[in-house]
């Protein structure tokens, strides 16, 4: 059985992180379930647990320098009731289980947990968001599709603490969001699309892709999405097939219990050519 | 071991445990309170909801290490409300209630709906219960029994 | 009279359950309580070599068969009596029990079993009827791994075949199903204050507990007593399982002498507690020049698991039910149950008849577009009536109202309008089902094994004592006894008293299942109350005992060779589906559900309202969405997380009406319905999809995995 701390401040909790070696926990709803025993038990966690839920520091919504800041134990209902938030990551966090777990789950809380379905971190990777990580010797961050590194794999480093998630303005003018999941609500995902463009002029001036669960960690396609910015419609529209295959061979599912990899591959790059053909290339000046 | 000093139904408690124990034991356990059921453990049926400071949560979920000056409504508590009594009685003449397992977590969850939307559409009541399983009524007599209750408890919430 | 018991009441039961103050079996304080935990194997086929149990802290306990009283027998008696207690030499699916472990705390019980060490000689498990048919490793079970192997025959099926202009193949598949009764098992056994055994438990049958407990025990029936408590949900996932976990903590409770609690947790609940029977059935139908059928040719076979149980009458009512309400001339019918090394199969809301009702609502689809004909005229055209022969040779006795109800869903759902509207591969489609099924046990169960018998009471206080063995466990019982009788004595409705049956108290009126306790057991409360009514002045307290009798003209059953009246009566029905299929995801959105149903006359139409409606959502989950495959005998999807029954958001508001049809023998007309109305919505959600996809459909779920397959068969 491990122990458990309510730190009364962050450098108290930086504290732990290096003293203790415990684990954050904000609403905590991914730990419960990853480290789940039997009912009735507490749950088994391999190390001890640091509760920072309650820190005002981390409860915060903040506009910043071109972007938002989110605290990193700012619930999905505080995220979804806020004026500022993104409308592609509103839509991911309603479909993400139900009102009572959102109303204690958080987006770090997803992101430090890595799951290559995690519904947010699909649609903050669409978002070219970053995280922010502090120790004790200072504070980086990093772009969300560095931090996360494999499945249930993050680079944080063991005396940091995530703090803040930090979403750059969303300038786009179309966005795609489409989880499929298991059922229509409460579910979780086989596999889910995010998909961001700002086109004007009959150009693409920025375009981002993310496709989760089909692939050790969510995939987004840097080099890809080069190739499109900049460029117009008419021009892209000619090496659609090319970007749509170089896109199918970085869909790589696999079968579990949820689903199959030869539907999720199928149904990805559905999305992915709907996205492309039938919004991205529909709009004005094409 | 710590204390934690948390509310339930409007009376304080002080409880020396184990911080990582679920609030969905301490409620069940060492409180006796009863009308919150596990259904699954892990946050997906919604039968052990409770009102943590005014917001639906799975008590599964929740170590009670969190609950550190926190107000919980249970069923319990719920039930002796006005606005607890009319979702109880809008249940039973919708036909809400088969086997009852699933039914006070509805309650709970039927109760913070209608204190941040006191006037629901059916849509925006599925939503709202989209965390609560039930196996036996299919749901439409449970929706049919939110919308009862915020018409006949209007001004309530 | 009719009118008014169909006229709706709050239900009795409503405000305690609401409000959280209704007590379930993990609910009740017990002083001392001890729990007990499951070592299960991990083997799917094997002989035990050894068991080692590590040292137990004092206060712990290991049970096994060597702690069976003498007198008393390491087999659970249900239906069949192969199921041991405690796994003896051979293990023959993962998770059987192999002891029990007892103790105050769940956490160190938990470790302890982890430390139990087994030491297994492997044997070739087999994990699905194609291999149980190829009698891979060798049989399980007798010489060729069936526990029943049945043949019907109704006409001359093989002179039909000889004249056949063209026959058509098909074979229907369908899953397991998971009951996900809200509230997991949960069973206490306990040493009485009078010396009895006591189980109090969530569940169906209290009287299968107390036989299967006794036998066990080697006690005299009567030295066991058992309450059935407040039950959150059963749909016969508690019908003979608690009998499974009620033994082992028996012999504990008596061995230790304190009280013990046995709560599953999901995950394991899910894990190895028994599923619907999955079945495949392959059609041959006969057709002449004009397309008309003249015969059939229908082989049913199904996973049965690792023990018997009751498949054996599961398969009957599925080769019952496989011709669905269709008069088809000649029939030739083979059903076998196959033995596994799966989790055993046991009973589930239908019991076998969801499974031989898809099959054939499907086939007779596939038929439809095979020959391109208007599914639902094809379907008309054979359609039951009264005095038509069954399957079984038996007679319909009862006016088949099908027609009415066909004309009645059409007029509420637009279903012929809209058949025209959509094209087929348009990913709109709507789809039809029609379905029956009868009441009560299957055969002579009723005279012959049953026996039921009811008891009323007048009190000296006025109110009367009604003594049953059936359970309220959420399908309304405790409103719908207390009409019925009340309505007959005239009184009002709370003057009846109708507790939780405990053994020592109630006659054995049998099951809560087979859609017999308002259809069976509803008439004998009726004729009590009768008897009761007109003996009402003899006494300040009178009691009155009604028993079982078959109604009068039906022709008596074989069960040797399965011939005769399998059923007094049916309630029948019909289910429309519309939906749209997603073109980029193959996810399918349900846009209308409708349904009829005559179930006689409903004694409460909210209650009958409130089956209608979860019925079909749970057929729906059967139909759509519970996909629940087993690897190398383990369940893939045992969390409620994976395996996903519907929510709030999954399906529409259902729109349902019934057509009366009073049934002579039924109280106040009323018929089963509990289990029609889940017989119906997986084929009409089936055949819309098929519509909407413009192939054939023959499997459920229908996955939106599967629908792609499908489409893109149908496109190659």
């Amino acid at each position: 059985m491990v122990d458990s701390y309510r730190p009364l401040s962050l450098k108290e909790a930086f504290d732990l992180r290096a003293e203790k070696g415990a684990m954050p926990f904000a609403g905590g709803t991914d730990l419960m379930v990853r480290y789940r025993y039997e009912s009735g038990a507490i749950p088994d966690y391999p190390r001890p647990i640091m509760f920072l839920g309650h820190l005002d520091d981390l409860r915060k919504i903040r506009r910043i320098e071109h972007g938002l800041s989110i605290g990193a134990a700012v619930t999905m209902t505080e995220l979804l009731d806020h004026d500022e938030v993104p409308e592609i990551l509103k839509e991911s966090l309603l479909t993400i289980a139900a009102p009572g777990l959102r109303n204690t789950a958080t987006i770090a809380g997803n992101i430090c947990n890595a799951s290559p379905a995690g519904d947010s971190i699909c649609a903050l990777y669409a978002l070219d968001a970053g995280v922010k990580l502090q120790s004790p010797g200072g504070e980086r961050i990093e772009p969300l599709y560095q931090f996360i590194t494999g499945p249930g794999k993050t680079d944080l480093h063991a005396d940091e603490i995530l703090t803040e998630i930090i979403i750059p303005e969303d300038r786009s003018t179309i966005h795609l969001f489409k989880k499929v999941g298991t059922r229509r609500a409460n579910a979780l995902s086989k596999l889910t699309l995010s998909a961001v463009a700002r086109i004007s002029d009959g150009r693409i001036d920025e375009i981002r892709i993310a496709v989760g669960a089909v692939a050790p960690t969510v995939v987004r396609s840097l080099e890809l999405e080069k190739k499109m910015e900049g460029r117009s419609l008419k021009d892209v529209a000619l090496e659609a097939e090319d970007i749509l295959r170089d896109y199918d061979a970085l869909v790589q599912p696999i079968d579990d219990q949820r689903s199959t990899a030869v539907y999720r591959k199928r149904v990805a790059m559905n999305l992915v050519r709907h996205f492309l053909l039938g919004v991205v290339l529909q709009q004005k000046g094409a | 071991m710590a204390t934690i000093n948390f509310s339930i139904n409007g009376t304080s408690h002080a409880i020396d445990t184990d911080p990582l124990r679920r609030l969905l034991d301490i409620l069940r356990e060492d409180l006796k309170l009863t009308g919150v059921k596990e259904g699954c453990g892990e946050g997906e049926c919604g039968a052990c909801s409770v009102l943590k400071d005014g917001v639906l949560v799975n008590s599964c979920m929740i170590p009670i290490g969190t609950c550190e000056g926190s107000e919980i409504i249970t069923p319990e508590g719920l039930r002796e409300t006005v606005q607890g009594k009319a979702i109880i009685d809008a249940y039973g003449e919708s036909g809400a209630v088969q086997c009852g397992f699933c039914t006070p977590g509805m309650m709970m969850a039927t109760e913070a709906l209608l204190r941040k939307n006191p006037s629901p559409t059916e849509g925006e009541a599925r939503e709202a219960l989209s965390g609560n399983l039930c196996r036996c009524t299919g749901y439409d007599m449970i929706i049919d029994g939110v919308l009862k209750a915020a018409e006949r408890g209007k001004g309530l919430w | 009279m009719n009118k008014k018991i169909s006229t709706s009441i709050k239900r009795v039961d409503a405000g305690i359950k609401t409000g959280g103050a209704a007590r379930y079996i993990g609910d009740i304080p017990f002083d001392g309580l001890l729990y007990g935990k499951i070592v299960r194997s991990s083997r799917a086929r094997a002989i035990i070599k050894s068991v080692s149990v590590p040292a137990l802290p004092e206060g712990y306990y290991y049970i096994d068969a060597k702690d069976i009283p003498s007198g008393g027998r390491n087999r659970i008696e249900m239906i069949k009596d192969d199921w041991p207690v405690f796994a003896d030499e051979h293990v023959r699916f993962i998770g059987e029990t192999i002891g029990l472990l007892v103790g105050p705390d769940r956490k160190e019980l938990n470790r302890l079993r982890d430390e139990v060490k087994v030491e297994y000689e492997d044997l070739t498990p087999v994990f699905s009827i194609e291999e149980a048919e190829a009698l891979k490793g060798g049989p399980i079970h007798g010489e060729d791994n069936t526990y029943a192997d049945y043949r019907l025959q109704k006409g001359d099926p093989d002179a039909a075949f000889a004249k056949a202009a063209r026959v058509i193949e098909d074979t229907i598949r369908t899953g397991f199903q998971e009951h996900i009764y809200m509230e997991p098992q949960g069973v206490v056994a306990k040493t009485e204050d009078d010396g009895k055994l006591g189980i109090l438990f969530s569940g169906q049958c209290p009287f299968y507990v107390r036989h299967a407990v006794s036998a066990t025990m080697g006690l005299a029936e009567d030295q066991v007593r058992v309450q059935q408590v407040v039950t959150g949900g059963a749909f016969g996932g508690k019908e003979h399982y608690p009998d499974v976990i009620s033994t082992p903590l028996a012999v504990a409770a008596r061995k230790i002498g304190k009280p013990i609690g046995l709560f599953f947790d999901r995950v394991e609940d899910i894990s190895f507690t028994p599923k619907r029977h999955p079945s495949v059935t392959r059609f041959k139908t006969a057709l002449d020049e004009a397309g008309n059928i003249i015969g059939m040719d229908i082989d049913v076979r199904i996973d049965a698991g690792a023990y018997e149980s009751c498949s054996m009458v599961v398969l009957q009512r599925a080769i019952f039910s496989v011709n669905s309400v269709y008069n088809i001339p000649n029939v030739k019918i083979r059903g076998r149950a196959f033995a596994t090394n799966n989790v055993p199969s046991d009973a589930y809301r239908g019991f076998g008849a969801p499974q031989g009702l898809f099959a054939m609502e499907s086939h007779m689809s596939h038929l439809a577009r095979a020959i391109n004909v208007d599914e639902l005229k094809l379907k008309q055209q054979y359609l039951l009536k009264q005095g038509d022969v069954t399957v079984t040779n038996g007679r319909i006795h009862e006016e088949v109202k099908l027609p009415e109800i066909i004309q009645r869903i059409d007029d509420m759902s637009g279903y012929s309008k809209k058949l025209k509207e959509h094209t087929p591969g348009s990913w709109k489609g709507i789809g039809i089902s029609l379905f029956n099924h009868g009441s009560g046990f299957t055969g002579n169960g009723e005279q012959e094994i049953i026996k039921g018998v009811v008891k009323m009471r007048k009190r000296a206080d006025g109110l009367v004592d009604l003594l049953v063995s059936n359970v309220e466990m959420g399908q309304g019982l405790q409103t719908t006894f207390r009409k019925i009788a009340a309505m007959v004595l005239e009184l009002p409705v709370d003057s009846v008293i109708y507790n939780d049956p405990n053994t020592d108290l109630v006659p054995d009126s049998g099951p809560t299942c087979a859609s017999r306790s308002i259809a069976v057991v509803g008439y004998l409360v009726q004729e009590a109350a009768k008897k009761l009514k007109d003996r009402w002045k003899e006494s300040d307290i009178v009691e009155v005992r009604q028993q079982y009798e078959p109604p009068e003209g039906l022709i008596p059953w074989d069960q040797e060779n399965l011939q005769g009246d399998a059923y007094p009566s049916y309630g029948w029905g019909a289910n429309v589906i519309e939906v749209e299929v997603d073109p980029l995801t193959y996810e399918v959105t349900t846009k209308g559900i409708w349904a009829v149903h005559d179930v006689g006359v409903a004694i409460d139409e909210k209650v009958v309202e409130g089956q209608v409606d979860g019925g079909i959502i749970q057929a729906l989950g059967y139909g759509s969405l519970e996909k629940l495959e087993v690897k190398e005998g383990r369940f893939q999807q045992k969390t409620m997380a994976d395996y996903t029954i519907p929510t709030t958001m999954d399906f529409p508001k259902i729109k349902s009406a019934l057509v009366d049809n009073p049934y002579e023998y039924g109280p106040f007309g009323a018929k089963g319905a509990g289990e029609l109305v889940f017989d119906g919505a997986a084929a009409a959600f089936a055949d819309a999809v098929q519509m909407a996809i413009n192939g054939d459909v023959k499997q459920i779920p229908v996955t939106p995995e599967y629908i792609m397959e499908v489409r893109e068969d149908g496109n190659n």
